[in-house]
């Protein structure tokens, strides 16, 4: 999986922000704040990945428990799918 | 013809009473140049009235100007932020919300309760970076009302609306108040425009107050957002 084309992240007043430019920016009309962790999440999926793989990544920049690391990317996830960002392979 | 519209010059031609009445005001017959240069053709209101068939070239010309505007003044260290703007002891109080809040209500309420308080602009004033630091500007562009004035002064605070039984100001976290400018501002569509709207914003949310404001209509609720904006 992988971002949607036309979305941009950015960094404004110290707060990680991703949003729509182009036509991204006609379907959607929001934008969306990122905590440390989204920020994280989200350049990697930009890069392109799979579940694993954005697990593997997350495990290895923090330090926390494979449990607690899943339902970050779960939630993150979720937030991102509802949002319509992320282009599934 | 020449306007001075927060110190930017724009050449045009109008051509219809509405905005040949709103941008009286705003006529500039200086030396300084053209920062930007904006014109419809004919083919330009034929196009529009087919694609709103409601609207007629006299607020077409209004509104699509005021859209070429807006979309320029990030090429200048500026934004529009969709709000109702009033001036109080030399300092700009912006008021933003979604259509049909209260915005101008609330503003009214100021003129009411505080004697030498003005409208600089009801609905769309321009906010831009300067040197002596970040001032609101009345524009021609200011929706129902015609309230506007020309001139700019620096903000005091921006304040987010929302309708409420009682009265109530609070600071907005920074992503919130991210949030809510970004969802009442013209979004550029371009990635150049919108970074440089960012970098504005950017500047904006780390140098000025962003509150919240739940609000009556009463007098006290000018009294409640003065209190907590004057600092």
């Amino acid at each position: 999986m992988k971002t949607k084309k036309g979305f941009m992240l950015r960094n404004v007043a110290g707060k990680s922000i991703v949003v729509p430019i182009g036509q991204a920016s006609v379907d959607f009309n929001g934008i969306i704040n990122l905590n440390e962790t989204g920020e994280f999440l989200w350049k990697e999926l930009a890069k392109g990945c799979t579940y694993d793989e954005l697990l593997k990544a997350l495990l290895c920049e923090y330090d926390v428990s494979e449990d607690i690391a899943r339902k970050d990317i779960d939630a993150f996830l979720e937030t991102a799918r509802n949002a319509n960002v992320i282009d599934e392979d | 013809m020449k306007y001075n519209i927060a110190d930017i010059i724009v050449d045009f031609d109008v051509q219809y009473p509405r905005l040949k009445r709103q941008i009286e005001d705003y006529k500039y017959d200086g030396d300084r140049k053209t920062n930007v240069k904006i014109r419809f053709e004919d083919q330009f209101f034929k196009g529009r009235l087919i694609d709103f068939p409601h609207l007629d070239c006299d607020t077409i010309e209004y509104m699509f100007l005021g859209a070429e505007y807006y979309t320029a003044l990030v090429h200048f260290n500026g934004m529009m932020l969709h709000s109702s703007c009033v001036v109080y002891d030399g300092k700009a109080y912006l008021f933003s919300a979604p259509s049909g809040t209260g915005k101008s209500t609330h503003t009214q309420l100021w003129l009411k309760r505080f004697p030498g308080s003005y409208i600089l602009n009801d609905d769309k004033p321009a906010i831009r970076i300067t040197e002596n630091g970040i001032y609101a500007y009345g524009t021609p562009f200011s929706g129902k009302t015609d309230l506007n004035v020309n001139t700019g002064v620096p903000i005091g605070g921006i304040c987010v609306i929302e309708r409420s039984e009682t009265n109530k100001i609070e600071t907005l976290p920074t992503d919130e108040a991210l949030f809510s400018i970004m969802n009442q501002t013209v979004r550029p569509s371009k990635e150049d425009e919108m970074d440089k709207m960012l970098d504005t914003l950017d500047k904006v949310v780390s140098n000025v107050p962003v509150y919240r404001l739940s609000c009556n209509m009463e007098l006290s609720a000018a009294e409640v957002a003065y209190n907590g904006m004057k600092g």
